[in-house]
């Protein structure tokens, strides 16, 4: 196989990655704050904002990704009678963001429940508000608890990135494609396969890191 | 002086009436044990006192301050969440699973609620949770992890935490009773320790003898009436009440 052959192609689908990681960045720096706000939200006592709340997270997670990216970027400028009309990545990120946040809303819900009555009710013996309750004592706890179904999204994420291919965002995925249709080889989506491994491979060992962190304590 | 008072206090959880009219008097310095059977609503009564669990009928007052009011319909009326956490900051309280929060060391344990709370700054209050630690005779395991301490220890530092927020009058709920038995001992001198201080103390106990010891007065709860209550030698040497003579049968029987 000729080297220069391999640069030249590695280097085009490399090129993509600047989005990959960018969709991937944005996603996380949105959709986690989100998900935090949903997930209080959802165990608050407000009737209307579960309603909502309900709805947003059975949409985003009970439609297919794909589905939705379409909507963002064929069907608002269609609803919309062309008022709304988003650049391609622009249309990623935000459906990126609403459906990870709504996966991340269920995760983080799951990881605050999970810390017992005792802890609010020694919290508040102690005079602390509620606010500072959960800032202090309950959010730390159910980080524990939530890193590693996090890290399981975030591996999910490098990989649904290369969705975007299909609303015309030149990520790795559709680099790797152009070269295999000009020159019906498979090398291409070889590489584009390396690189993903690589990405989630440092995703892994971050999050690994991150668990290892909060294994100082046990919640006995 | 009356340091915590309840008048008429009611609390039902759906149907089920868990103390139905509780008059509660607490002088300062006194130590109140708190007896009964399994259900008879002890630990309500203590929750009821700090809020963490809100009265139905009645009124709470600590010191002279009322954290709830009754209407003229009999209905507890509590004030607004600020206040009646700043009133009931006067308390302190130590649960039966110790609670201590899992991911800050018995130090951090310490000075958590001090600062944040209190705005301490952080050299007072480290300063102080090491006395409390060194008084609770656990100095060594300031940098230790709850989950690495028996539970005996664990309680201890609990008992500590609550005190780093200088509480005038301290609640105990059955606080040995998640412990192995060579383990009450420790738990229970520390508790003697703050009697001898002078600590006003309401304890919920199944331990009779440490009750018989230490307290000024024991009350006889059942069903969500305190149907006895007098020095202990009166309750426990001529209990002349059928449910309390049946209740203490039971126990020595069990130990
Ligand atoms: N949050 C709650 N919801 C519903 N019922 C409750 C709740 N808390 C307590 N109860 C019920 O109220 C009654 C009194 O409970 P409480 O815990 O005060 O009893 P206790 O005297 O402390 O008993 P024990 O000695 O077993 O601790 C029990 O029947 C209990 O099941
Ligand atoms: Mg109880």
């Amino acid at each position: 196989m000729d080297p220069a052959y391999l640069a030249e192609i590695t280097e085009y689908i490399a090129m993509g990655m600047g989005v990959t990681l960018k969709v991937f960045g944005v996603t996380l720096l949105f959709s986690i704050p989100l998900g935090i706000l949903c997930a209080l939200g959802k165990l608050s006592s407000f009737r209307i904002i579960h309603a909502v709340l309900g709805v947003y997270t059975w949409i985003f997670r009970g439609t297919p990704l794909l589905l939705q990216l379409f909507f963002t970027y064929y069907g608002l400028p269609i609803i919309t009678g062309g008022a709304i009309q988003l650049g391609p990545e622009v249309a990623a990120y935000i459906t990126f963001v609403f459906n990870y946040g709504a996966y991340f809303t269920e995760i983080f819900r799951a990881g605050i429940q999970s810390i017992g009555r005792g802890q609010y009710e020694a919290s508040k013996a102690l005079g602390m508000s509620p606010w500072e309750t959960m800032r202090r004592i309950i959010l730390p706890q159910a980080v524990k608890v939530i890193l590693p179904p996090l890290g399981n999204e975030s591996i999910n994420l490098i990989k649904d990135t290369a969705l975007c291919s299909v609303i015309a965002v030149t990520e790795i995925l559709k680099n790797a494609k152009r070269i295999m249709s000009r020159d019906f080889d498979i090398t291409a989506l070889v590489i584009a396969a390396l690189i993903y491994l690589a990405l989630t491979f440092i995703v892994i060992q971050v999050f690994r890191h991150l668990e290892k962190r909060y294994s100082y304590y046990s919640i006995k | 002086m009356k340091v915590v008072t309840t008048e008429n206090l009611h609390k039902r959880f759906g149907k089920l009436e868990v103390l139905k009219g509780i008059d509660l008097s607490v002088e300062s310095g006194k130590i109140i044990s708190i007896i009964g059977p399994s259900g008879s609503g002890k630990s309500t009564l203590l929750r009821c006192l700090n809020h963490l669990e809100v009265a139905d009928f009645g009124s709470i007052k600590i010191d002279d301050e009322y954290i709830c009011e009754a209407d003229e319909h009999g209905k507890a009326v509590y004030k607004s969440g600020k206040e009646v956490l700043r009133i009931c900051s006067r308390l302190g309280m130590v649960f039966q699973n110790f609670n201590l929060f899992p991911h800050k060391s018995v130090i951090e344990n310490l000075m958590e609620a001090p600062i944040v709370v209190k705005g301490e700054s952080k050299e007072a209050a480290m300063e102080k949770a090491e006395k409390l630690l060194e008084k609770v005779g656990l100095s060594e395991k300031r940098d230790a992890y709850p989950g690495q301490l028996s539970g005996g220890q664990q309680q201890r530092v609990a008992i500590a935490r609550a005190l780093a927020m200088d509480p005038e009058i301290m609640l105990f709920d059955e606080p040995t009773s998640a412990l192995d038995p060579e383990l009450i001992g420790e738990v229970l001198k520390v508790i003697k320790d703050l009697a001898e201080e002078k600590m006003t103390m309401i304890i919920v106990t199944h331990e009779m003898n440490f009750a018989r010891e230490i307290s000024d007065k024991v009350l006889f709860m059942d069903d969500g009436d305190i149907i006895a209550e007098g020095p202990p030698k009166e309750i426990f040497e001529n209990p002349d009440h059928p449910r309390i003579i049946t209740f203490l049968d039971k126990i020595i029987q069990k130990s």
